[in-house]
């Protein structure tokens, strides 16, 4: 598109690291991290959000899904079609990066099937070989040549080879514009004498294609071939002219003196309509029965340090979270990432990935309306105002009922919290989602994972100077909690860490809520009323406030009262591990000293109903109290022990 | 005062580099490692940015080493010019023979091996904010020239291999004898605690930068243009909530800016 790439995220799925294939498990985690900390720290760009979560259902099928940001101009961006000029003009195909070779051949094909372990060998042939040294020269070389076509004023069209390798990118490049196009494979560069079949849809990585006006040809071959000499910085490694636009219809490939495919060009990018049977899952679940914990302080002590909860140090640490010096809020501080990635400017952009496989399995639509609202709420926390969502839609096999119900039940989901949760200052126009990508035939025998449509928000604050974060600031300041506790534990921390069952009451997602909360803390935050905040998701109430405190740099406790936290309306007789652990959504409010009327005052006006639920403390204490009974007291030091190693022992 | 921002194929941190150059005062260009070495002579000062130059094969920084264009600046540092190599710069003027300034490679800049309690708690990359000790005395060295000797950084490392090693004997001595030792990591009270996460990579003496003996030519593993803006600190760091103010990492380019105009 033209645009610079200026932060990543990686939310991930893994499976059970203490089940029956915790070996498996652990070593696939740690691979995927490699994987990802040793191609995104090269590339140098920052990773700002991400998110992991262990269950059974990923034991055979990891979802490695990651998110990228990029920035240009509006009126820069560069399509990836054949300009209208390029029939007539008889543009330029010009292949610039890798040679081609034989990896990743079919590797879409590969991603769409059920894995199966006897195909291991036969798969390993279908993974791409990523060369992020590569690819870091090539976008500096493709900044030059959208320079040279900025400065010209030509239009080009340019586009990455991906799934389906050069056949995919050519025809839909040329399709894209309305023509034809003549392809010569003897042009291509290639790693070796390959057949004409391998080199048009082998998925060899670090391959760009651009389509150009022929006196624009020697001065881009120059920009990559000697400027930027990719011959010598990677062995094979190019530009070169392989083929022409026409105004015909036709996609025509010659190897060799020979005519190899010679097809209509709408053929190869039309797609075709399957018609799917859809099928309700029966998912009989029922809330447990379950006796109150004697001892909340192991409870608390048991969540805080759970892989699905503890600290991301282990992981993050592995980043870099500071490339390219834009980085205001880095993972770890808030519940969202935050850059300023235009210098002079004082506006940031946030992001924040959220999806709960454990919401999705017992409804695959709240999964997806609350993914939506949790990614929303994470980058509100800061005070960045949700601009726009893209998805990353995870599901089984979609010729299986059950699974293409639970496809249609997500998107349902997801489109509804989209829509119900507009726009701030745009009453009913739907926060858009603007790109997106689907993965099937996420399953092996064993079964597919979790409904997972995984939600990455974008956020844009005015001012990076007023964001804030989650960690406790002040000893005497007041805490706040907005969003009502509910009897909602199905899929929750507690139910799966303490008791390990599911449960039923799946939290779900009141849109007007939701909506007033979300505008509220935006709000205050940018009236400068807030020290600190942090959304309540994964462990409730209780494990949000105690992250507070246990966020670096962790110099201070706090003392809450549960019973001012059950709010109007709320059952007087609610038990008390249903008010710690709950997953309803809310947030909870540090409190600037003096800013309390004031902070009162937007709340209410947004039809909430604020709960004033304790003060922070110099003490590094976690006490929480119900009236005067003391539920749990924590030293602060234990149970960050607690929440600090839980991941490096769940992936290690 | 031009200072040249050298780019290697994989280096990935020389346009901030070029943004703080230019935040204080001073010209600036990104500098090709193909283009002519020749020009080099016409700079004032140099910064070697961060990134995988060449893909750390063979070892982080030796391919970069080789390259005509630091054939040249082995000349332009003798001439006394600044030159400040930043994590891969740093493993780079190792390589060259440039730190510790002996001609030879007398040291490695291995990986990264977090100790305490006399166990081995994690290896390799790691990104996270420390805080330096300026140990060296003010004026000894070009990139820490206007810095008192005691002097607290709190600045971003980002690193897989800043581990620093030799089997030289007694070169730790001399680099402290001739107070070749720039920064060392220590807690933000200024104690150098020889363990992890104070010593945050294992490093010898929690050496965590080093120039050579005329003192022109620094070599450090943390990323004073990641420390440039207070905007860009930690949150728990006060300074953070003056967005406009300076951050800790500038009085590294300001230290070379006022290195180059004593010089001149």
């Amino acid at each position: 598109m033209g645009a610079t790439v200026v932060a990543t995220a990686d939310p991930l799925r893994f499976g059970d690291p203490f089940g029956p294939k915790a070996n498996k498990v652990r070593w696939v985690a740690e691979g995927v991290v490699d994987g990802i900390w040793q191609y995104g720290n090269a590339l140098g760009v920052p990773n700002m959000a991400g998110d992991i979560v262990f269950n059974e259902s990923f034991d055979d099928n990891c979802l490695v899904n990651v998110v990228s940001l990029g920035i240009v101009r509006r009126d820069q961006i560069i399509r990836s079609r054949a300009p209208p000029a390029a029939g007539e003009g008889g543009y330029d195909v010009i292949l610039i990066g890798k040679p081609t070779d034989s990896s990743g051949l079919g590797g879409v094909t590969f991603a769409s099937e059920a894995l199966r372990e006897e195909d291991e060998e036969t798969n390993r042939g279908a993974v791409q070989i990523p060369d992020p040294f590569l690819k870091n020269v090539l976008f500096k070389a493709n900044d030059d040549l959208f320079r040279l076509v900025r400065e010209e004023g030509i239009e080009i069209g340019f586009k990455d080879l991906g799934g389906g390798g050069f056949t995919c990118a050519t025809s839909e490049m040329g399709a894209a514009g309305g023509f034809g196009m003549e392809i010569n494979l003897d042009d291509l560069h290639k790693a070796d004498d390959f057949p004409p079949e391998v080199l048009s849809i082998a998925e060899t990585q670090e391959r760009f294609l651009i389509v150009s006006p022929p006196e624009l040809r020697e001065r881009i071959l120059k920009i990559y071939n000697e400027h930027w000499d990719l011959p010598n910085v990677y062995e094979g490694a190019r530009a070169s002219v392989v083929g022409k636009i026409n105004t015909g219809d036709r996609f025509t490939v010659s190897h060799k003196g020979e005519i190899v495919c010679d097809v209509p060009i709408q053929h190869l990018t039309g797609g075709i309509r399957y018609q799917r049977e859809e099928k309700a899952r029966v998912i009989e679940l029922t809330e447990p029965d379950i006796p109150e914990p004697a001892d909340y302080n192991q409870v608390l002590l048991k969540i805080l340090k759970s892989p699905n909860i503890a600290s991301r140090e282990h992981v993050y640490r592995y980043y870099d979270t500071e490339v390219m010096g834009n980085t205001v809020i880095r993972p770890g501080e808030a519940d969202a990432g935050l850059i300023a990635p235009v210098r002079g400017e004082n506006f940031g952009v946030a992001l924040a990935v959220d999806s709960n496989p454990f919401y999705g399995r017992i409804s695959p639509y709240w999964g997806g309306a609350t993914a939506v609202a949790e990614a929303m709420r994470n980058v509100a926390a800061i005070g960045a105002v949700p601009s726009t969502v893209t998805d990353c839609l995870n599901y089984g096999n979609p010729e299986k009922p059950e699974a293409f119900w639970e496809f249609r039940e997500g998107v349902k989901g997801l489109s509804q919290a989209c829509k119900d949760l507009w726009l701030k200052g745009h009453m009913g126009q739907a926060v858009p989602i603007v790109s997106g990508n689907v993965s099937f035939y996420n399953e092996s025998p064993q079964g597919s994972v979790d409904p997972s449509p995984v939600i990455a928000c974008v956020g844009i604050i005015k001012d990076i100077g007023k964001a804030i974060t989650q960690e406790l600031k002040a000893a005497g300041d007041k805490l706040f909690l907005i969003g009502p506790r509910f009897d909602e534990l199905g899929g929750s921390e507690y139910y799966k860490t303490i008791f390990n069952v599911t449960g039923a009451n799946v939290p779900i997602v009141r849109f007007d809520l939701e909506r007033n909360m979300i505008y509220a803390v935006i709000d205050a935050i940018d009236e400068g009323l807030l020290a600190a905040a942090h959304d309540i998701s994964n462990g409730g109430l209780a494990a949000t406030v105690s992250e507070m405190a246990l966020t670096r740099p962790a110099k201070l406790g706090f003392e809450i009262d549960l019973e001012k936290a059950l709010g109007i309306g709320a059952s007087a007789s609610m038990r008390t591990d249903k008010i710690l652990f709950s997953e309803s959504s809310g947030f909870v409010l540090e409190a600037k000293p003096g800013k309390e009327e004031r902070l009162l005052e937007i709340l209410r006006g947004y039809c909430l109903d604020p709960m004033e639920i304790g003060i922070v403390t110099k003490k590094r204490r976690i006490v929480m109290k119900r009236a005067s009974e003391t539920v749990a007291d924590i030293d602060l030091d234990e149970a960050r022990a607690a929440w600090t190693s839980g991941l490096a022992e769940a992936m290690r | 005062m031009k200072i040249a921002v050298m780019q290697f194929p994989g280096t990935n941190c020389e346009h901030e580099t070029l943004v703080a150059v230019k935040a204080v005062g001073m010209d600036g260009e990104i500098f090709r490692w193909n283009r002519s070495e020749g020009e080099l002579s016409g700079f004032d000062g140099f910064f070697i940015p961060g990134g995988f130059s060449y893909q750390d094969r063979i070892r982080a920084g030796v391919i970069a080493s080789k390259e005509p264009v630091m054939q040249a600046l082995l000349e332009e540092a003798a001439k006394g010019k600044p030159i400040v190599g930043i994590c891969n710069g740093f493993q780079i003027l190792v390589e060259s023979g440039l730190l510790p300034g002996t001609g030879k490679i007398d040291m490695a800049l291995a990986q990264n091996v977090m100790v305490s309690k006399g166990k081995i708690v994690r290896r390799g990359y790691y990104c996270d904010w420390v805080n330096l000790r300026h140990d060296a005395p003010s004026k000894r060295c070009s990139g820490s020239f206007i810095m008192e000797q005691g002097s607290l950084l709190k600045i971003p490392i980002a690193h897989g291999e800043g581990n620093l090693v030799t089997t030289t004997p007694k070169l730790i001595e001399r680099l402290n004898e001739q107070e070749q030792v720039v920064f060392r990591y220590c807690d933000r009270n200024g104690r150098v605690i020889n363990e992890f996460p104070v010593n945050v990579n294992g490093s010898t003496q929690s050496i965590a930068a080093i120039c050579n003996p005329e003192g022109n030519v620094l070599g450090m593993m943390p990323h004073p243009e990641r420390s440039f803006f207070a905007w860009q600190l930690p949150s728990f760091d006060p300074r953070k909530q003056r967005p406009d103010a300076a951050g800790p990492g500038r009085r590294i380019f300001e230290s070379v800016k006022r290195y180059i105009e004593v010089s001149a």
